[in-house]
């Protein structure tokens, strides 16, 4: 009996003392920030170009002694979670970054699925959150109020490209055909495709979907035999490479190649050499912007070189966007004059000041809607339609935003 | 009706494929009832190993077919001994001590490559990248048509060495009862060692026709293992022949319902064909499976 209530009270000790131990607040004098995003599996190399956008803003604002908050400096230390690439390890990810690691806030993962799975997390445990890639427009209508998002959804800006189709090329082609991958961004694309095609005039020939992995040619093939003048696809980077791979084996020769993300990336470039001329694409964000600003990198050519000499490669926009999630952290950090670690108090605060924030980054304005159907996405970035020209992508416009004049119609591919 | 034929000469064609992949898969799973998780890692990896050879040594990756064969052919046979004692002993369920081992192999490789290859997609081209024969209004591209060779002429070889040659005949005793074959003075164990350095130096083999067609990273072996699966049960388990049939019908499967009914509808199609053929002929569409 005596032994019964030993064992009793030793349970009742530790099952009282233990939780007080972990719920004790640390000391510390530096930000703890969790980063989730895609280490391995499918999305290995775009969860890649997040952590390098992130990284480059770590590393910049420690090399500067940290973030400034009432004058003193602290560092920030990026705390890293694999979410594998599936949306399921990506809620468990963040969920042992927030209980386990005390994170005070977290830069979310790549992809627009794996967001979708964080941001009820980030909402539960009520931590900031922003994505510096995710584009699914289905994230901002859920209106999470934890979560935010420096790259405009992609419905808002994958337009450009067909907007300049209608009105910067002459002759003015008539019709598109439409392919899109099933996953949370790439549909959300190719109905972006679909709507401003619509818009603009273009007669859509096919509207199709297909799951992600598949073999596309049946798909291109079906496309071909319509004759579109114009081939979209909505796609990551892999299926963006295999779909114009298909495109030159079928002898398929639309006027115009469109994509969206994924042209963009330096995979796409190199895996596809002179095959990938003349494609278009969009981007909300390019080295050759001359937006000027004062935070961390002065403008985008700043930024272009220090990620050069650091990573050996062009930024593209999700790098940059990822980049500038960091930025608007540490500016609502600085508003809320919050120290580390942060406290519930100061967590909702940094959500109210992260509301407020319209500042000018390298990476253009970021402010983020407080309503309607993209509330908390960075909505108001003015998106670019951009082409493969001589290897290097230059903006073809649409309108005013033109440097270059866009390359139409496309040559076949025995002409090239 | 130009369309029509086109969607078949595709589906003949993503037939093709699967067949290269599934073949050495449907080898391994006859003979030594391993259900090998890593198969889609061995294309993954043949993928890696002819990327990396062109890129040290240049000429045309298609060159570099029998030298992809011998490295996993050795590889396989490295490895075998591990699988061998995963499979034999005092096991309760040799088939599932094998499954599992597969697997672990599976995420090994995978975790591997990404450390080694870096998460970046790789592409390479041969001289018949890009390339087609056109058949009037008819495009068959020359790099897939290579592919359905390839398949067809493996699958042949692999049916002549099993069907006609002693070591073939020894292999096919084996498969079909281990004890009795070893009582007759089969070593059981070598057999085992060759027939999985044959599986994984063809499927390792097929990596770098895969690769020139589609994109090189850690991560797309998995869709091919999915392939395999669906192939040995349509083919009937361990039914070699049947494999040419399965691919076929994978194939055109895909193509047909990809352009007629809708691409989102691919993997459903795939999945009922799989079930349908599981409840209604377990052993596979010819009944000659185990």
């Amino acid at each position: 009996m005596k032994k019964g209530f030993k064992l009793i009270l030793s349970v009742l000790i530790l099952v009282f003392l233990i939780p007080q131990f972990g719920l004790a607040q640390e000391k510390r004098d530096f930000f703890k920030v969790g980063v989730v995003t895609s280490l391995s599996g499918e999305l290995a190399f775009g969860g890649t170009v997040t952590k390098r956008g992130y990284d480059l803003w770590a590393d910049t604002v420690n090399a500067l002694g940290g973030i400034e908050i009432e004058g003193k400096k602290y560092k920030v230390t990026l705390v890293y979670a694999d979410d594998q690439s599936t949306p399921a390890t990506a809620a468990v990810a963040a969920e042992r970054l927030i209980t386990q690691e005390n994170v005070d806030f977290i830069l979310g993962p790549y992809a627009s699925g794996t967001t979708l799975a964080l941001a009820p997390i980030a909402e539960k445990y009520k931590i900031p959150h922003i994505t510096g890639s995710a584009e699914s427009p289905l994230i901002w209508k859920r209106k999470f109020k934890y979560t935010f998002g420096t790259i405009p959804a992609v419905s808002l800006i994958a337009q450009a490209s067909i907007q300049t189709l209608a009105k910067d090329v002459t002759p003015k082609p008539k019709t598109v055909a439409i392919l899109g991958i099933d996953d949370a961004f790439s549909k959300f694309a190719a109905e972006a495709f679909k709507m401003s095609a619509e818009k603009e005039g273009f007669k859509v020939l096919k509207y199709d979907i297909v799951p992600e992995g598949s073999d596309y040619t049946p798909q291109v093939s079906a496309i071909k035999a319509l004759k579109p003048d114009i081939f979209a696809m909505g796609s990551h980077e892999k299926a963006a490479i295999e779909m114009i791979k298909i495109a030159k084996e079928l002898k398929f020769n639309p006027q115009a190649f469109v994509q969206h993300y994924g042209m963009t990336t330096p995979d796409f470039r190199k895996g596809l050499g002179k095959d990938a001329e003349f494609v278009l694409g969009t981007s909300v964000w390019t080295p050759n912007m001359k937006h000027q600003a004062t935070l961390l990198f002065k403008n985008p050519k700043e930024y272009a070189n220090a990620f050069k000499a650091k990573f050996g490669d062009e930024p593209e926009y999700t790098n940059a966007g990822s980049t500038a999630a960091g930025i608007a952290f540490q500016e609502a950090l600085r508003m809320i004059k919050a120290k580390p670690p942060l406290t519930q108090e100061n967590k909702d605060a940094l959500i109210s000041a992260l509301e407020k924030l319209n500042i000018m980054t390298f990476y253009g304005q970021v402010k983020f809607a407080v309503e309607g159907d993209f509330y908390h996405c960075n909505a108001g970035l003015q998106p670019v339609a951009i082409q493969y020209q001589g290897g290097k992508l230059v903006e073809v416009g649409p309108g005013k935003l033109q440097v270059v004049a866009p390359k139409f119609p496309t040559p076949s591919w025995d002409k090239r | 009706m130009e369309l029509f034929l086109q969607t078949l000469i595709d589906g003949l064609l993503i037939g093709g494929l699967i067949i290269v992949v599934g073949i050495g898969f449907s080898l391994c799973f006859g003979v030594m009832h391993i259900v090998d998780f890593a198969v889609g890692e061995w294309v993954m990896l043949g993928a890696f190993t002819g990327f990396l050879l062109v890129s040290y040594f240049g000429q045309d990756p298609m060159i570099y077919l029998p030298v992809l064969f011998i490295i996993f052919f050795v590889l396989g046979w490295a490895i075998y001994p591990l699988i061998y004692r995963a499979i034999s002993g005092k096991r309760h369920n040799p088939v599932l001590m094998g499954l599992v081992f597969t697997f672990g192999l599976s995420i090994l490789a995978k975790g591997g490559a990404l450390s080694i290859w870096g998460y970046h997609i790789q592409s390479i081209t041969t001289w018949l990248s890009g390339k087609s024969l056109a058949l009037g209004p008819i495009t068959i591209p020359a790099l897939r048509f290579s592919g359905f060779l390839f398949g067809i002429l493996i699958t042949l070889l692999l049916m002549f060495f099993l069907y006609k040659t002693k070591l073939g005949i020894t292999i096919r005793a084996t498969a079909q009862d281990r004890e009795m074959a070893s009582l007759l003075g089969t070593d059981v164990r070598k057999v085992g060692a060759l027939v999985y350095s044959l599986y994984a130096g063809v499927t390792g083999m097929s990596g770098i026709l895969i690769g020139a067609l589609f994109s090189i990273h850690a991560a797309m072996g998995v869709k091919y293992c999915t392939l395999a699966f669906f192939v040995v049960v349509l083919a009937g388990m361990g039914y070699i022949p049947g494999v040419i049939i399965a691919g076929l019908i994978l194939g055109l499967l895909q193509s047909f319902v990809g352009v007629y009914v809708g691409g989102r509808y691919n993997l459903v199609a795939l999945f009922m064909v799989m079930y349908g053929v599981l409840l209604i002929t377990p052993k596979g569409i010819l009944r000659r499976g185990i």
